[in-house]
């Protein structure tokens, strides 16, 4: 192992535990959040077909913001205790050199500076991406849980929060997820693979490249005296119930935040229940029906010798007139045509009613026009005697 | 026959009655159990007697058939309404090929209803795309689930006397047409139909005949017609069906309507999770609203409709507690309204985008142009340390390269 290849511990297993916390949260936000954010996309589609439907995917969204905050919670908890019982430095802080050493890093890589900039624990682009994270809790915590209590929301707030909210809350996600796959895929991933946070680890050469003055610090020794025990422990007795209490009263604030809204109803009735869907207007009502037609007043029966001009014919056009003679085929209108008959043929056999088809047709009772019986018997003597004119 | 007619009348009677009354059963055994089977294929009108012989009886007012239990049905055709109708050219035996000559054949039904259903199957003969379409219909449904009243095509349609729907040119019907649709569907679904009466829509196609006005079945569609009645599928693909005109910008200038409705509801909460649910799982039951839970179904009225219009904030905040019971006055403001947010309608929300929308790509602006110099400076060093050495890589010290890192 070279010199440069020596590894030089930077991040505890706590720290380390941490960072894989906020990955998964992160990870599981950003995915659940932007499939909401884009639900027409053919990816979104996929994603949320895959996980269950949107209502699962809005569990698991709350599920990880949950997970996100109380992340968020015990890093402050932590981060008090190195500052207060471990007195370490608060290497977090921003300040003017940041922008030096970014002017520096710029004009050296623009080949303007011989050297880069010799910076600290941590750098000007560490600092950025933590305080971007800082700035993007706070802003994602707060639209999240307006988001999540409309209701309550609004009886603090106007109404127009809700959707200034939600559209922060989306912009805020766009803004962190592609600032994460730019600068944070950058300068752990593409740049060099930095293995930090699996291993706690980095290389004496990725420090002196980034971090070469927490190098200095280290080689010359300068690291912090260690604490005596009474004295920590002295510490720890005002830092740890403090620390409980502020911890007990950030996780109910969050739990009362995230489950005291009934926003809506749960199901919307179906439609048949607000009326009914059947109901028939009053029906038009039969027509009542009319006298048959057809019969007329009986005709006089002729008297004497029966033929067609004494009355025989005038029985024919008033019992068979309407159809025989108006439609074609066998018409009853005057004595030839009833001789002729119809497409059949002759209907009449003078002197044999018995084999006459106009008769025989008539014998059923089916017919729709009918002889009344006393006009029948006439006809059938009329048709015996010869059926004259 | 012939042999029969020479016998004496006395003998003649009896089996002449006899030969005719087996002909008559046996021709309506046959037509009543096949009366409109799709291989009884309609005859040529030429073959079949002339309509006018039918219409010399039926054509007079107020002639009825009679059931056992009752019903009576009018069996008159007016020949002017016939002669004008949809169906002139058919002949009557065409349909009523269980008819033929007088007597008519006895008919079984003892029901008027009965005596419809026997005509039942007999229109896909001619109108095969329209009955098959309605086989899927919500009155099929209910008709094969036992419901004998569910309407068959006669019951919509009046064989002998109703015309074609007016069209124009384009093939779409006219504003008469629309009314007269409303008209069909308020034999039945009369209550439906006041309150639609009462509607914008229905006054648009009622009173104004505004062919671009929805008629039921512009919602509902024709044969097709699907059952609104609680399927979590029909609630999830309703807004698609105002969509076809709310978002048609050929219809919705005409009256300065927005076309942004469908954009603009997809966007909000609950377009969002009612499109996601149409997607992924159409049979979801949701409690998201729908265009028609706000705007309501058949009574829907113009937005600034002072008992119903939803730009009234008393009547908007008591439609939001209809869900959300807990809704104070502030509430309603969190819906736009359908406006895109802009400085007069919603700034808030329009800022807060504008600043995103400037913040956005400042910063990545800012990274990008800071890899991208750090780009540079790994690139050009790299080709400089090539050069001097004329690509041998330098042994001691060993430089930074990509591929030391993860041993």
């Amino acid at each position: 192992m070279t010199e440069y290849q020596k590894e030089i511990m930077r991040f505890d297993k706590i720290r380390r535990i941490e960072h894989w916390l906020l990955f998964i949260s992160f990870t599981t936000l950003a995915i659940t959040g932007l499939v909401q954010k884009y639900p027409n996309n053919a990816v979104s589609l996929g994603i949320v077909t895959l996980l269950g439907g949107v209502q699962i995917v809005r569990i698991i969204h709350r599920i990880s913001a949950v997970m996100f905050v109380l992340e968020a919670i015990f890093h402050f908890a932590y981060m008090g205790y190195q500052l207060y019982v471990q007195r370490k430095k608060a290497t977090m802080i921003p300040g003017v050199k940041d922008v030096v050493d970014a002017v520096q890093a710029t004009s050296h890589n623009l080949g303007l500076r011989k050297n880069g900039p010799k910076m600290g624990r941590y750098n000007f682009s560490e600092k950025a991406e933590y305080l971007a994270v800082i700035w993007g809790l706070v802003m994602m915590g707060l639209t999240g849980l307006m988001l999540w209590n409309p209701i309550f929301t609004t009886k603090i707030l106007p109404g127009q929060f809700i959707p200034a909210a939600k559209v922060a809350h989306g912009l805020e996600a766009v803004l962190a997820v592609l600032a994460i796959l730019l600068w944070h895929f950058y300068h752990v991933h593409i740049k060099r693979w930095n293995w930090s946070m699996v291993k706690g680890t980095l290389t004496r050469e990725e420090m002196e490249e980034e971090h070469a003055l927490e190098l200095e610090e280290i080689e010359k020794g300068e690291v912090a005296a260690p604490i005596p025990p009474v004295v920590l422990s002295k510490r720890k007795k005002i830092y740890y119930p403090i620390a409980a209490i502020l911890m007990i009263v950030l996780v109910a604030g969050l739990y009362a935040f995230v489950t005291f809204e009934e926003t809506a109803i749960t199901t919307i009735p179906p439609l048949e229940e607000q009326g009914t869907i059947f109901v028939p207007q009053t029906p038009t009502p039969v027509p009542t029906k009319a006298p048959t037609a057809t019969p007329g007043p009986q005709a006089e029966l002729p008297a004497g010798p029966l033929t067609w001009e004494t009355g025989i014919g005038a029985m024919f056009e008033q019992r068979c007139g309407s159809c025989h003679g108006a439609m074609g085929g066998l018409s009853v209108k005057d004595y030839d045509s009833l001789m002729k008959g119809g497409k059949t043929g002759p209907v009449i056999t003078a002197g044999d009613a018995a084999n006459s088809p106009a008769l025989l047709k008539l014998a059923d009772g089916k017919h729709p026009g009918q002889f009344e019986p006393d006009e029948l018997e006439k006809i059938i003597e009329w048709s015996n005697a010869g059926a004259t004119q | 026959m012939v042999q029969l007619k020479r016998t004496h009348i006395s003998t003649l009677f009896p089996r002449l009655f006899l030969f005719i009354a087996l002909l008559i059963a046996a021709a309506f055994a046959l037509t009543s159990t096949l009366p409109a089977s799709a291989e009884n294929d309609v005859a040529p009108a030429a073959q079949l007697p002339d309509n006018t012989q039918c219409l010399l009886c039926h054509s007079a007012p107020g002639q009825t058939k009679e059931f056992s239990n009752g019903d009576a049905k009018s069996v008159t055709v007016d020949p002017q309404l016939f002669g004008e109708g949809a169906h002139a050219t058919v002949s009557c035996q065409s349909c009523h090929a269980n008819i033929s000559g007088y007597p008519h054949p006895e008919n079984t039904a003892t029901t008027g209803r009965e005596y419809t259903l026997q005509y039942k199957e007999l229109c896909q003969q001619c109108h095969t795309v329209q009955a098959n379409e309605l086989m899927d219909s919500a009155h099929t449904k209910l008709f094969e689930a036992g419901n004998l009243d569910a309407p068959t095509c006669a019951d919509c349609h009046n064989p002998h006397a109703d015309k074609p729907f007016d069209k124009v040119e384009d093939g779409s019907l006219t504003g008469a047409s629309h009314a007269r649709i409303a008209g069909i569907c308020a034999k039945c679904h009369s209550t439906i139909f006041e309150e639609y009466a009462t509607s914008v829509h229905g006054s648009g196609v009622l009173i104004d005949k505004n062919p671009d006005v929805p008629a039921c079945t512009d919602c509902h569609g024709v044969h097709t017609i699907s059952g609104p009645t609680g399927e979590a599928s029909f609630r999830l693909t309703s807004p698609n069906i105002c969509a076809k005109c709310h978002t048609d910008a050929a219809i919705m200038d005409k009256y300065g309507i927005s076309t942004q409705v469908m954009k603009t509801y997809i966007a909000d909460f609950h377009g969002t999770t009612v499109t996601l649910f149409e997607k992924v799982d159409p049979d979801q039951q949701t409690n998201m609203p729908v265009c028609f839970d706000c705007h309501g179904v058949h009574d829907i009225r113009r937005a600034d409709d002072p008992e119903k219009g939803l730009q009234v904030k008393e009547n908007l905040l008591s439609t939001c507690q209809r869900c959300h019971p807990d809704a104070t006055s502030n509430f309603p403001d969190s819906w736009l309204s359908h406006y895109i947010p802009s400085p007069d309608h919603a700034p808030l929300v329009y800022y807060v985008g504008l600043v995103y929308k400037i913040l956005i790509p400042l910063v990545l602006g800012a990274m990008a142009l800071f890899i991208l110099t750090d780009i540079y400076r790994k690139v050009s060093r790299k080709r400089k340390k090539n050069g001097n050495n004329g690509g041998i890589e330098e042994l001691q010290p060993p430089t930074p390269d990509f591929s030391q890192d993860s041993k």
